[in-house]
Order: structure tokens, then C-alpha cells, then sequence
């Protein structure tokens, strides 16, 4: 697997005639290296960084770390190298030497993050966007990426059965993310990606929280909040497994089940993403997709302004192919499905005055069509409790 | 008249009827003043930042959660002019008073539309002098075709200068972040037995600074167990700020004796008007090797320079209000090694542990 991605990474270089990519970014660089580190916190991870540096023409990446232990065991000795502080100006000269030995001068280098060390420091390259390497590379997964995703997923649904268990009125957003939380690592998880959300949705968009759109507030932050009776919470968490994020979603009510209006609700996001798969398969754009969806909800866009209808999955936890966002028509237009892409499909159902349901099924397109990569359970919802 | 949102009903820590125990308010609006007042001795007219611990330091907004480092983008803007701080937040939630909902722009997707409503902002297009906490080549453009007489500098003289002294409310909450790492530390230790797997640890762990209110761990380099010994190193953010502290369960007991009195060797030297170097001479009097690994670096809003360590760092001044994380790793080839971190403030008159724990 690590060798198919760097492959691919190759691959990018040389069509573009780009000479190498130097990576300061979590998921970039887990994507070039496979080199692992423990899950840290934003400005820890800034300044306890790995960096990758990625050479047209090369069998290896080089990879700069203080977690060497993390480091592929097929790494070669010679391109394991010690820390370096791209954020701090002291020592910022041995990065600058270690780019010397790996690019000449005016080289085309991609670069994804760049700290004023860097630009007060390194020899001037012509810098480009790492991304125009990177996410062309991401955007098609191999059979054992999609493995990874597909076991990331598979602990990341696991664990949150425990938390549902666990779901009664008075427990608070918080004690289900210590249940989540203490099932998923030991049931394997590598690292948690993002604060597990549990979202309780107003009834009404009005009794939400107030937005510069005027459509609903998702995600928002967990806190000690109460979780009392009668509220319907949305669940979304990312663990990853191996570098390879998850994407659980699913709606859940507190106290009793679904009530018949919720079922509904349920049901039509079921046709949403029935809709949408329906038509999924190699050649078809995103655009189409977006419409399919867009139909089976009677001609309302079922998804939330500031998001899409799906997202992919990879080694970040939202990237490449993404459908019907701000890019607009034409993108979505330009942008056709190919085997190998995955796709979480998120619509959400929205009846003001009831709240609505939102869950996130996650498919990867295959030859002629697409498998399943989620799980087919959807409790407390369900087709056969359906009046 | 408007309907009331339905915020939620919540407890919360530090919270009582008499008092709260940390102000928030006052908090920011310290904070918000340095940058401020910073801004005028750099000369900067305005800011853009991306860096998780500058958004959170300026803004006060409390944002989602996620592990690792993402590419700079300009996720909070300040502009001096006007002394207002904009924010990318497409809701309200999270998003304390000061900042109003006219000082809100939309996530996007578009670079396009992110650039749109950048352009909106009061006075930003007119600044001559723009600080930035980092830069990618795609931004350099976006940015200076919006700030076209801007000059692009580095904001961080001017953040690293305002995070590091903190103020005794910053202090009150590293000390709440503190007590939070030590019960997850102990609820470590509860479990400890012959069988026990650093995986069971970790998940022990999340589950105890969840239980507290901190699910989000400053980093899961928590555990360590070897055959003959078990390392566990617990932090916690509490409103953003971070504490942590480590103890070994060694094999022998004299490179328990030898990591502690190193550790106060290094904790002495933590004093306003020292540098990184006198950290560095009172490890190398302790007469250990190089550890390999970190004497100190700064804590606040996560992790801070100064690094005091690994060559670098020597000239670091330590000053009064300053926290530090400070480690002491006595390696024994073959055996293992010992590990004792805490979380220290540099005092006037001296350095003060933040985080209190006996052996393990």
C-alpha cells in the first residue's frame, strides 16, 4: 500500500513536471510516508512535527521525525532522519541544508504549509501548491486502502454501539464520548481523530443556533450538556486506523424511539441515498448525483449549505471527491466517478418544526458500480420499525 | 420578539453559585488587549491567522476539536483599526459575545468565496502591514491580491511575545488542566496489573479526561509499558490550555532516584532571568547523557516555544508567568528508562509545580 501511494505520488510529479513535494501536514504526510506518530493536538503537532520530503525519481521518501519508532520498517536507514522544527527560525539552516542535498537551485518544489522560518530561511524554490500533487494521487484509493477505511469504519461502528447503550435521559454529551472513547482504543483504534459530536438539533432552525446562512448549525462543539428526554441528537466521530480516517453518522433519539414523524424522516434520507446510488457508477459526474439526490426530495436540496451531499475519506477525514459545495455546478459538472473513489454520502432531512435525520453511509465506486463500506444498521431507526 | 434559542442545560467546571472560579471574560479581554496593544508595537495593522492556539488566543472561540496540523489558513483576522476580530464560523455557537455576528464569515469550500468575504472586512484591504502565522503558495496569491499595499510579515513575534506571560486567569486554567491530567494519571495507575496492554491504558485514559470534560487529549503519547517497566504520561486541555506530568514505574530503583533528582536539577534552573543554556548545564551536572529528547518547552494554548532541548534553545530567555513542561529521561541501555515530566510556572521568585504526584 505504501508503495502503490508513493508510486502514484511519482506518478504525479513526472506528468506535472513538478522536481518534489516537502509536506509539513498530518494527513500529507501519513499519505507519503506511512510514518506514524501519536495523534496531537493542533499547535503540539505544528511544533512536534514530522516532515516528508518526496524527490522526483526517488524509491523513498525522506522522512524528519522525533517519533523514529513510527517510521515504515521498509524505510531504508538512509532516509530516516532526525526532527526538524520548521516552526522555530533556531535550527531552521539544517532544514535548509537537508533541502540542498535534495533539490538544486530554481527547482519546481509543491509545498503544503509554509512557516515564516521556512520563508525567512530555506533556499527560494519556485514553491507550488502540494495539493496539485497530492489530492490527484488521493483521489482513487487501492484495494488495501480501501481495507483500511473499511476497518477504520468497522471500529469506529463498534464502539458506538456502547455509546448508544449507554444514551438515556440525564447522561451528558460528554460521558458518551468517554464510552465511545474507551471502547474504540481498545478495540483497536490508532487515533482519534476529532472530538466525538453529539449533537442535540432544535426542533426548529430558529431554536438552533443563529447562522449567517439561515440553515442549520452542524457540527458544534460537545460540552457537559445534558441530554434529556425527547431529544434527537446527531452522531458524527473519526477515528482512524492505520493513518486511514472513519466517518461514523447516524441520528439518535433520547428516551423513547423514533416517533412516526422521525421514521419518516429516516425513510426519506434512505431514498436520498438510494437515489444517489442508484445512478453511481464510473463515468457518472457529480453533478448528476447531486441531482439525483436533489429529485428524490422533491426538488429541495437535501443537504446543508455549507457542506454536500458527500465528501471523501482517505488519510484526512474530508477530502476529494467532494459534491455539491461552493465550488459550484461547473466543478461538480467536471468531476466524474471513478473505481476507486469513496464516497460519504451525507444527506440530511430537515422538516422544521420536527427536526430532521442525518446519517452518513460510505461507498466505494467499483467497476461497474459500488460496494458498501458502512455498516446497514441504522438504530434506533430501521426500516422494519416503520409503521 | 425574537424566540429564545435553546442553548442547553449544562454544569460545568469551575463554575459555583458564589463565584465562578475562572472569569472567562476578563480572561479574553486580556488577552484580546496584548494583541491589541501588540499590533501597535509591531506596527501591524492587521492580523490573519491559522494556527489552532492564535485563533483560540484571539478569538476565544471554542472550535471543534481534531488531532494533527493543518496548512495555514486565514481562520481569524484582526484588524487594529477598527479593534475588531473577525472570525470563520458560519454559526454563533461557540463564539463568545465580543465577536458579533457581523464579525462572522461563511466555511467555504471555494477559495473563491473565502476570498470574497474576506474582502468584506472593515479596513483590511486598506492595511499596510499584514501578519501572518504561516503562508502556503496558494494563499500568498489569495492574500495579496486582497491586501494589495501589504506588506506580508511574520505575526509571531507578536503572539509568542502575548501567550507566553500568562495571566493569573490563563495560570488558574492550566492549573484545572493539571488536576485533570493527574486523575486520568491515577485512573492509569488504578488499573495498572501484570496483564495490562498500553491499548487498555490509552482507552482508560480518554475515558477519564472524557469523563472530566477534556475528550480531546493534547497528545496520545500516554503509555509506555515495557517488560520491566511502565511510563505513563497523561496531559489535559482545559479551555484550551494544556498540563501534563509523567512517572515511571522503573525496574531498579536508583534511576528512579537519578531521573527525580535530575528533574529537580532542571525545575531549579526554571527562573526569571535564566536561558535555555543554564537548563542545558544543570542536565549536563547532573552528569547523565543527553536524553534525546526534550529538557522544556512552553505550554499555554497547547504547546509554546520556547524548545529547550535537542541543540536548540540555548539562548531561550526564562521569564516571570512563563509555563513550562519540563522532562527528565534517565535512559538505561538494555533496562529501559525513567520518565518525569510536570507542568511548571516560572515565578518571581522561583519555579512552582503546577502538576503534584508522588511516584508511581
Amino acid at each position: 500500500m505504501r508503495g502503490e501511494r508513493f508510486k502514484r505520488l511519482q506518478q504525479q510529479l513526472e506528468a506535472q513536471g513538478v522536481d518534489g513535494l516537502v509536506l509539513l501536514g498530518s494527513s500529507s504526510v501519513a499519505y507519503a510516508t506511512g510514518a506514524g506518530a501519536p495523534a496531537q493536538d493542533g499547535d503540539r503537532a505544528a511544533l512536534f512535527r514530522t516532515v516528508a520530503v518526496v524527490v522526483k525519481g526517488d524509491s523513498a521518501p525522506h522522512i524528519y521525525t522525533p517519533f523514529a519508532d513510527g517510521a515504515p520498517a521498509e524505510l531504508p536507514d538512509d532516509r530516516l532522519h532526525g526532527p526538524l522544527f520548521p516552526d522555530l527560525d533556531d535550527g531552521i539552516d539544517a532544514f535548509a541544508n537537508e533541502l540542498t542535498e535534495h533539490f538544486g537551485s530554481g527547482a519546481r518544489v509543491g509545498v503544503d504549509d509554509q512557516t515564516h522560518a521556512m520563508l525567512r530561511g530555506l533556499p527560494t524554490f519556485e514553491w507550488i501548491d502540494a495539493s496539485d500533487v497530492v489530492s490527484p494521487a488521493k483521489l482513487t484509493k487501492t484495494p488495501d486502502e480501501i481495507a483500511c477505511l473499511r476497518n477504520a469504519q468497522r471500529l469506529n461502528e463498534l464502539a458506538m454501539t456502547d455509546a448508544l447503550a449507554a444514551l438515556r435521559p440525564g447522561v451528558r454529551q460528554i460521558d458518551l464520548s468517554a464510552v465511545f472513547l474507551r471502547r474504540v482504543f481498545e478495540l483497536g483504534a490508532s487515533a482519534n481523530g476529532i472530538d466525538p459530536i453529539w449533537q442535540v438539533m432544535a426542533p426548529t432552525r430558529e431554536l438552533g443556533p443563529w447562522t449567517l446562512h439561515g440553515d442549520l448549525a452542524y457540527p458544534t462543539v460537545t460540552t457537559d450538556r445534558f441530554l434529556r428526554d425527547g431529544d434527537v441528537i446527531w452522531v458524527d466521530s473519526g477515528i482512524s486506523w492505520h493513518g486511514y480516517a472513519s466517518d461514523y453518522g447516524r441520528t439518535w433519539t433520547t428516551g423513547a424511539g423514533p416517533n412516526a414523524k422521525q421514521q419518516e424522516h429516516f425513510r426519506r434520507w434512505r431514498t436520498v441515498v438510494d437515489a444517489a446510488l442508484d445512478v453511481l457508477e464510473p463515468g457518472v459526474s457529480a453533478l448528476e448525483l447531486g441531482k439525483a439526490a436533489i429529485d428524490a426530495n422533491d426538488g429541495v436540496r437535501p443537504w446543508i449549505e455549507h457542506f454536500y451531499l458527500a465528501h471523501g475519506v482517505g488519510t484526512d477525514s474530508a477530502e476529494m471527491p467532494l459534491i455539491g459545495t461552493d465550488l459550484g455546478e461547473s466543478f461538480d459538472e467536471r468531476l466524474i466517478m471513478q473505481p476507486g473513489m469513496v464516497l460519504v454520502l451525507e444527506p440530511v432531512i430537515w422538516e422544521d418544526g420536527h427536526a430532521g435525520y442525518r446519517s452518513e453511509d460510505i461507498v466505494a465506486v467499483t467497476d461497474t458500480g459500488w460496494v458498501k463500506l458502512s455498516g446497514s444498521t441504522y438504530e434506533p431507526y430501521g426500516v422494519e420499525t416503520c409503521p | 420578539m425574537p424566540v429564545a434559542r435553546d442553548r442547553g442545560v449544562f454544569i460545568g467546571t469551575m463554575g459555583l453559585e458564589d463565584d465562578a472560579r475562572v472569569d472567562f471574560t476578563r480572561l479574553r479581554a486580556q488577552r484580546r488587549a496584548k494583541v491589541f496593544s501588540g499590533m501597535e508595537t509591531h506596527d501591524l495593522d492587521a492580523l490573519m491567522l491559522g494556527g489552532v492556539g492564535n485563533i483560540r488566543y484571539v478569538s476565544g472561540a471554542r472550535q471543534l476539536g481534531r488531532a494533527g496540523v493543518l496548512p495555514f489558513a486565514p481562520v481569524t483576522v484582526a484588524v487594529r483599526k477598527t479593534e475588531r476580530v473577525h472570525l470563520l464560523s458560519t454559526w454563533d455557537e461557540g463564539v463568545p459575545p465580543e465577536v458579533g455576528r457581523d464579525d462572522l464569515y461563511r466555511m467555504s469550500w471555494n477559495p473563491a468565496n473565502l476570498a470574497g468575504d474576506l474582502a468584506k472586512i472593515p479596513g483590511l484591504r486598506d492595511a499596510r502591514r499584514v501578519g501572518t502565522d504561516g503562508m502556503t503558495p496558494m494563499f500568498a496569491t489569495l492574500i495579496r491580491e486582497l491586501v494589495t499595499k501589504a506588506d506580508l510579515v511574520d505575526a509571531s513575534p507578536l503572539m509568542t511575545t502575548a501567550r507566553q506571560t500568562k495571566t493569573p486567569d490563563e495560570i488558574l486554567c492550566v492549573e484545572v488542566a493539571s488536576a485533570i491530567a493527574e486523575a486520568a494519571l491515577t485512573a492509569m495507575k488504578d488499573a495498572l496489573a501484570p496483564d495490562i496492554t498500553e491499548r487498555e491504558l490509552l482507552a482508560i485514559y480518554h475515558e477519564r479526561i472524557a469523563s472530566l470534560g477534556a475528550p480531546m487529549p493534547p497528545s496520545e503519547d500516554v503509555c509506555s509499558v515495557t517488560p520491566s517497566s511502565v511510563t505513563l504520561a497523561p496531559g489535559a486541555l482545559y479551555a484550551g490550555y494544556e498540563a501534563g506530568l509523567a512517572r515511571t514505574r522503573p525496574a531498579d530503583s536508583e534511576s528512579a532516584t537519578r531521573c527525580a533528582s535530575a528533574m529537580d536539577a532542571l525545575v531549579a534552573a526554571c527562573r526569571p532571568g535564566n536561558t535555555g543554556a543554564d537548563l542545558y548545564r544543570a542536565w549536563e551536572g547532573t552528569g547523565n547523557a543527553d536524553p534525546g529528547l526534550p529538557l522544556a518547552h512552553g505550554l499555554g494554548l497547547g504547546a509554546e516555544p520556547p524548545l529547550i532541548g535537542l541543540g536548540r534553545g540555548r539562548d531561550a530567555a526564562i521569564a516571570e508567568g512563563m509555563v513550562l513542561s519540563v522532562q527528565s529521561w534517565v535512559a538505561e541501555p538494555g533496562i529501559g528508562g525513567c520518565l518525569q515530566r510536570d507542568t511548571v510556572l516560572v515565578e518571581s521568585g522561583g519555579p512552582r509545580l503546577l502538576t503534584r504526584y508522588g511516584r508511581l
